[in-house]
């Protein structure tokens, strides 16, 4: 009984092994197959004719196809997008009040929670309208401008601009009110941080037009400077390929520090 | 029965306080964001949503059950506190005389609105987790909720019932009760009622 089981055994190894080799040859020729149609089908919208002599309504159809998946579910082509429709803070407002005035206190904390919402996107605009258009020459990246606020006191408010000409660039992020970056504040004000000086020397203390900071470098990612601006925000410049520390400082320099600290409300 | 009143209307008075901050605050907001102060009218909203979560947990405990089997609360060491939109607001009731090592025969906690429940509550709904030898995935009221078996104390295995909803998280410990009783125990809250309050 022993002998068939170790035969069927044997033979099951080889089907698997010849179906592994099979395999490659014909995912290949599936590709190719696949990559002609294709092509076919483009040239054809492209030409209007194709070498298969497709007439116009194939050439339609195959137009189609390309935009679908192999199950024919077509995929999505693109579109506009969501209206950006931050909450009114007034109308939330008053939302609110109405139904705490009828008890509702889940509704009342929702519409509250929207008001928040909407007052500190218009805070981070705000914030960002005030940002230099360019940085040491590097103009703006107008569309990575972003403003991320949950709504939820712990995570807070975040506000990213990106600077960028040729291969060298600058982040500017601006966190505020978050619960945890309470802590990294305390640390980072408190003096506390040693300073190495055997070797290369990756960070130090500095300062951003009298606000205490940290500068890092490392090769892989460039220059990091960390600026707590009060209480409960922390501004975050990240440059590369800046040649020196004082140019990267010299950048940093044309940010209006006191302006995001009173529009923060920071002391 | 007559502590019971006193309790009930310290628990008005408080909650008046509280409204009264809520309009106060709602005042302030308006007036800042209306004259451009945007940073002051969100400090203002913060406190709001402060006073509004207190409230809500008064209004929990108010929920809660006179009695939990043959314990009755102890309603001077009913607790509302916590940080609303961090670790959450936190209501707390004891149910039975505290033993003199400190040992509470029942409590119930209700955290509201944390961030971080929500994301316990989803790790309490994986299937997986409720597959443990101390675990087990039950039913409270239609409510799924997680019975864990706690360290054993000698022979006597301590048992706590958790039951998610969102971002608020109810919890039921009683040290003395069997995994069945503390069912039971728990069947007796007011689960749906609840559910209603905190969503």
């Amino acid at each position: 009984m022993q002998l068939p089981k170790r035969a069927g055994c044997t033979a099951l190894m080889f089907l698997l092994v010849g179906f592994a080799h099979a395999q490659p040859k014909f995912l290949k020729k599936a590709a190719n197959a696949a990559n002609n149609a294709i092509n076919n089908a483009v040239n054809t919208a492209v030409n209007g004719n194709s070498n298969n002599n497709n007439t116009g309504n194939d050439a339609q159809q195959a137009g189609q196809n390309s935009s679908s998946t192999r199950s024919g579910r077509p995929s999505n082509r693109g579109g506009q997008g969501l209206v950006s429709t931050p909450p009114d803070v007034a109308a939330n407002l008053t939302a609110s009040e109405d139904a705490f005035k009828k008890s509702s206190y889940g509704e009342a904390r929702y519409a509250l929670q929207q008001a928040m919402l909407g007052v500190e996107l218009q805070i981070g605009h705000g914030i960002l309208k005030m940002l230099p258009e360019q940085i040491a020459g590097m103009p703006k990246e107008a569309e990575a401008d972003q403003v991320t606020s949950t709504g939820w006191g712990w995570a807070g408010l975040t506000i990213r601009r990106e600077y960028q000409k040729d291969d060298k660039a600058m982040d500017v992020t601006i966190a505020n009110n978050s619960v945890m970056l309470n802590a990294l504040n305390m640390y980072l004000a408190s003096g506390m941080y040693n300073q190495s000086t055997g070797g290369q020397q990756n960070w130090k203390q500095t300062k951003l037009k009298n606000n205490k900071a940290v500068i890092e470098y490392s090769d892989g990612s460039g220059y990091k400077l960390s600026v707590p601006l009060g209480q409960t925000t922390l501004l975050l410049l990240e440059g590369v390929n800046f040649a020196t520390e004082q140019e990267f400082m010299n950048a940093a320099n044309t940010i209006d520090v006191d302006k995001i600290k009173e529009l923060l409300n920071e002391k | 029965m007559k502590s019971l009143y006193c309790f009930l209307i310290l628990l008005a008075a408080a909650a008046s306080g509280n409204a009264q901050e809520f309009t106060k605050q709602m005042t302030t907001a308006r007036t800042a964001y209306s004259s451009g102060k945007l940073e002051e009218a969100r400090f203002a909203m913060q406190q709001m949503m402060q006073e509004l979560d207190i409230i809500s947990g008064k209004e929990l405990i108010g929920l809660l059950p006179a009695k939990l089997d043959t314990m009755s609360a102890n309603t001077s060491a009913d607790a509302v506190s916590g940080t609303s939109g961090f670790a959450g607001v936190v209501v707390h009731r004891e149910y039975g005389k505290a033993k003199p090592d400190g040992d509470v025969p029942a409590q119930v906690e209700i955290i509201t609105n944390s961030p971080l429940i929500s994301g316990l509550n989803a790790m309490l709904s994986l299937p997986l987790l409720g597959n443990s030898p101390d675990q087990k995935v039950i039913k409270i009221s239609g409510y799924k909720a997680l019975v864990t078996k706690q360290h054993s104390d000698g022979e006597t295995p301590e048992f706590e019932v958790q039951l998610p909803l969102n971002s608020t998280l109810i919890t039921l410990k009683a040290p003395g009760y069997s995994q069945e009783k503390i069912i039971a125990l728990a069947n007796t809250l007011p689960i749906a009622e609840i559910a209603k309050r905190v969503q």
